[in-house]
């Protein structure tokens, strides 16, 4: 029995203990964790139940059209807008299709709002009832590594399905099939703008007249977006000796690399490649043609095959080893990374040539990582998560409700600032402000859920064991109510750290 | 220990009169000035915020994307010089250049040379000449240097309008922060015990609730449960506007990130800039006569190319555009060495060529506007910017 250990397991690699567990999980905290990195075959049914990749990719398109407007004529709703918000002063403009009071804003909320709200719930409910908490840290910090942001109202209809598609099947798997999946995704096409993206000597740069009008529009040049993230924030990480040179030449390699039109099959198109139930399609007419040289290789390779080598390689490479160690040590371990740590876990990577599997188990194996001190600050969606797990699963909240929540705390679900994600040090997330919201919460949270017969110092024993401070537990037996005794739990810095 | 708000201007008054006032004396008496910076995440197209149309290259060099010269149609450019102009969306920005209190900057750029925006944000930042070249930033650094005068009877010296408190104001001067919220505030009793757990062994939670509670306080009737970047200035106008408050506000904005179609009814960077202009307007509206007092710096990371990508957009930059605002400024000014649009002017020849280094115009802020000791900024505030001398003659005496 080592209670230390279990509550470093559920809590410092998991989502926070449920009551019970911690006791539950002692005899054997690590092989705990470990038994949790299986292969996930069926996503957990209300994550397998949101929309299929074709529904959610077409949802913007429909929407569209649905108030009488064109991706040609409405360009400027792609693009990421400020702040929060969904969308700034240009949507509330009028649109020929919508009826008369409404903007195009509200009507955008309304018809694509309650699919993000689903996701945002699934993903709760999962995070709250699952018995592989460890797999599903795994699956967010994927998640977020790969960043398909709703701040892109084009992306918004495809936030909540990213994780599923391209990251739950493939975090015990190898690396650069995760990298493969994200590039081919319709979020990451649509988010980092490759779905627009053509070689500047490919057959459409040409000769545009092959294209139908509605392509014609939006179809117009080279975008570098996508292919810089995935050397600066995807694999190798920023200086770490790419040029722009190697960040143009990435970007030619993925020309092509689109997503399928809902208006079907016009002669550029090409199913080479396409994956049937994608929405991934290569356009060999909108692809640069002829070799490209990447970090110092030349790939001779035509088609889709060219930027199927390069990024196998770029994910094998050994930057990318250290780069990923880093990033996984500082999640999971410490905002200051024990160099220690970062090496064993690249060097893991770099001799699997990638294998996720193995690194998750090496992570644990890590002796840093078994350090009572909590080094790390939970984030508001990690925080929020334990308090639920803390709680039962009480009170149960909508989608909605989640979202509010969650962006006042300064994480709205599936909405990163940019492609960089979430920050993952204390620093970021430790201001007067945040910490702040979290106290509001936790006492109109305590207000609601606390009645005579809770007892908050076995709720925080249960969550916390051996991490809960004397000083702590005796803060809460002194409060002069159950529900402000739960608050101090929820606000309380054993709590709130990992 | 400190003198009076009107004692320290009869000091001021009478040095002057006697025309022997060591220099010393007279920083310590800038005493009420106001900053503002406000920080656009995602690099602002600053051939776009203030065209260049007098370039005989401008309309060939951004080939689609220019904006027409002034008098040329809806959405043409404002004049400002007769070559330098405003996108028509920043008419706030254009009045007060005529009022005189706005300069414009171009061709500018902080020392970053790469096209990271996470790298060039943190450089900007931290203020040193690298990305991760310091832990901490440079507006917090700053406020450790103000006179005594200015940091006595001020709880914080600054305010963060943010929801995380950003690198540049992170440090160890006392800094707080403030965003929109819609929940009912806390039981008083609660805090306090809260307060209480977090002093036994936690230092770090025990500042940000202290600061918090302060600044909640302080908040109230600001302009709740909407996080326009208007509302925004509004809120830090009235944190700013009390005479303890604030003396620094950094206020972010995001989405200048503008790689797709950028312009036209719906596109976001005519959005932001339109954004931009109200906000400048709150803040003044909400400063009232301490406008007068307060000087707004608006910059980002990086510029952007100067030619329009494949997708109507604009991909990462080197040098752009930045704007210096306010009542204290000596405006209705563009400074610029202006490079040239030509294909060999350009920097690694697709961006505009950095004539101008952020810093220098920073470190006047700091010294000729706030009154922070000039020693400290070249050697706390910026390390290794011997290269950026400080702008000099930027604001009203």
């Amino acid at each position: 029995m080592n209670l230390q250990d279990a509550a470093i397991a559920a809590n410092r690699f998991g989502l926070g203990a449920r009551p019970g567990q911690i006791r539950t999980i002692a005899s054997d905290p690590r092989g705990w964790l470990k038994a949790q990195l299986t292969p996930e075959t069926t996503p957990p049914a209300p994550i397998a139940a949101l929309p299929r990749t074709e529904a959610a990719t077409e949802a913007f398109n429909t929407w569209l059209k649905s108030i009488g407007l064109t991706a040609a004529n409405a360009t400027g709703l792609y693009e990421k807008s400020s702040g929060v918000a969904s969308m700034g002063a240009g949507a509330r403009m009028g649109a020929p299709g919508l009826p008369p009071g409404v903007s195009i804003e509200q009507s955008f909320i309304r018809t694509l709002g309650p699919g993000y709200a689903q996701a945002v719930q699934a993903r709760m409910q999962v995070a709250i009832s699952t018995e592989r908490p460890y797999f599903e840290r795994l699956v967010r910090f994927w998640g977020n590594h790969f960043t398909v942001s709703g701040s892109k109202p084009n992306a918004f209809p495809i936030v909540g399905i990213v994780e599923r598609d391209v990251v739950r099947s493939r975090c015990t798997g190898r690396f650069h099939d995760m990298l493969l999946a994200s590039c081919k995704h319709p979020g990451m096409l649509i988010y980092l703008d490759n779905y627009v993206s053509i070689g500047p000597n490919s057959v459409i740069a040409k000769n545009p007249g092959v294209l139908p009008p509605f392509l014609r529009e939006i179809l117009k040049g080279l975008n570098e977006n996508l292919g810089r993230e995935i050397l600066e924030l995807h694999t190798l990480g920023v200086r770490s000796g790419y040029t722009q040179a190697d960040v143009t030449s990435l970007a030619k390699v993925i020309t092509g690399w689109m997503v399928r039109q809902r208006e079907g099959q016009d002669r550029t198109e090409s199913n080479s490649g396409a994956d049937a139930s994608s929405m991934f399609i290569f356009r060999s007419a909108a692809h640069e043609p002829g070799p490209q040289s990447v970090l110092g290789k030349t790939y001779a390779q035509t088609g889709l095959a060219q930027g199927e080598a390069a990024l196998t390689d770029i994910a094998r490479h050994p930057s990318t080893a250290r780069f990923l160690a880093t990033k996984l040590v500082r999640h999971f371990i410490s905002d200051e990374p024990p160099p220690s740590a970062v090496e064993r876990i690249a060097k893991v990577f770099r001799d699997t040539e990638g294998d996720l599997l193995a690194v998750s188990v090496a992570l644990v194996d890590t002796p840093e990582a078994w350090d009572a001190g909590l080094q790390k600050f939970k984030p508001p969606e990690d925080y929020l998560t334990s308090a639920l797990r803390a709680l039962n699963g009480k009170p149960e909240l909508s989608g909605q409700q989640l979202i509010a929540l969650l962006s006042r705390m300064g994480q709205r679900p599936f909405y990163a600032p940019g492609p960089n994600g979430w920050a993952d040090t204390g620093g970021e997330w430790i201001g007067p402000d945040a910490i702040w919201k979290r106290v509001e919460w936790a006492d109109a949270l305590a207000k609601g859920v606390a009645d005579a017969k809770i007892d908050p110092s076995l709720i925080a024993q249960e969550a916390l064991g051996p991490s809960l401070t004397p000083s702590t537990l005796h803060a809460i037996k002194l409060a002069e109510s159950p529900a402000q005794g739960l608050a101090l739990f929820l606000t309380a810095p054993e709590f709130q750290r990992r | 220990m400190s003198f009076s708000h009107l004692n320290r201007r009869g000091v001021i008054a009478a040095g002057l009169a006697s025309a022997a006032l060591p220099r010393i004396a007279f920083a310590s008496g800038l005493t009420d000035k106001r900053l503002v910076i406000v920080l656009l995440r995602g690099a602002m197209d600053g051939l776009t915020a203030a065209p260049a149309f007098g370039d005989p290259d401008y309309e060939r060099a951004r080939n689609g994307i220019g904006t027409p010269r002034p008098g040329d149609g809806d959405g043409a450019a404002l004049d400002l010089n007769g070559f330098f102009g405003l996108y028509p969306a920043l008419r706030g920005m254009h009045a007060r250049y005529s009022k005189g209190e706005l300069v414009v900057f171009h061709a500018i750029a902080s020392p970053y040379r790469d096209r990271s925006h996470f790298d060039g944000q943190n450089l900007l930042e931290n203020g040193s000449a690298a990305p991760f070249g310091l832990a901490d930033g440079w507006a917090n650094r700053a406020l450790e240097g103000l006179p005594d005068a200015m940091k006595s009877g001020r709880k914080d010296l600054g305010i963060a309008i943010a929801a995380s408190m950003p690198l540049m104001m992170r440090g160890a001067a006392p800094v707080t922060s403030w965003s929109p919220s819609i929940l009912p505030a806390p039981n008083v009793d609660l805090v306090a015990r809260i307060k209480a757990m977090y002093d036994v062994g936690d230092p770090v939670l025990a500042k940000a609730l202290s600061a918090a509670a302060d600044a909640n306080g302080a908040a109230a009737g600001s302009g709740q449960g909407s996080d326009a970047f208007a509302v925004l200035m509004g809120a830090a106008a009235r944190f700013m506007k009390a005479p303890d408050g604030p003396c620094l506000a950094m206020v972010e904005s995001a989405g200048w990130d503008t790689h797709a179609n950028q312009l036209g009814a719906f596109g976001v960077l005519s959005r932001n800039l339109a954004g931009l202009d109200q906000g400048i307007d709150a803040l003044a509206d909400g400063l009232g006569a301490k406008w007068s007092d307060t000087a707004v710096l608006i910059m980002t990371e990086f510029g952007r190319t100067v030619a329009m990508n494949g997708t109507r957009g604009t991909d990462h930059g080197t040098a752009g555009a930045a704007f210096l605002v306010g009542g204290a400024v000596k405006g209705g000014r563009v400074i610029a060495d202006w490079p040239g649009l030509r294909p060999g002017d350009l920097y690694a020849g697709r961006d505009l060529k950095p004539t101008a280094d952020l810093r220098s115009l920073m470190k006047a802020m700091l010294v000729e506007h706030l009154g922070v000791d000039s020693g400290h900024v070249e050697r706390v505030v910026f390390p290794d910017s011997q290269g950026a001398p400080m702008t000099t003659g930027l604001f009203r005496t």
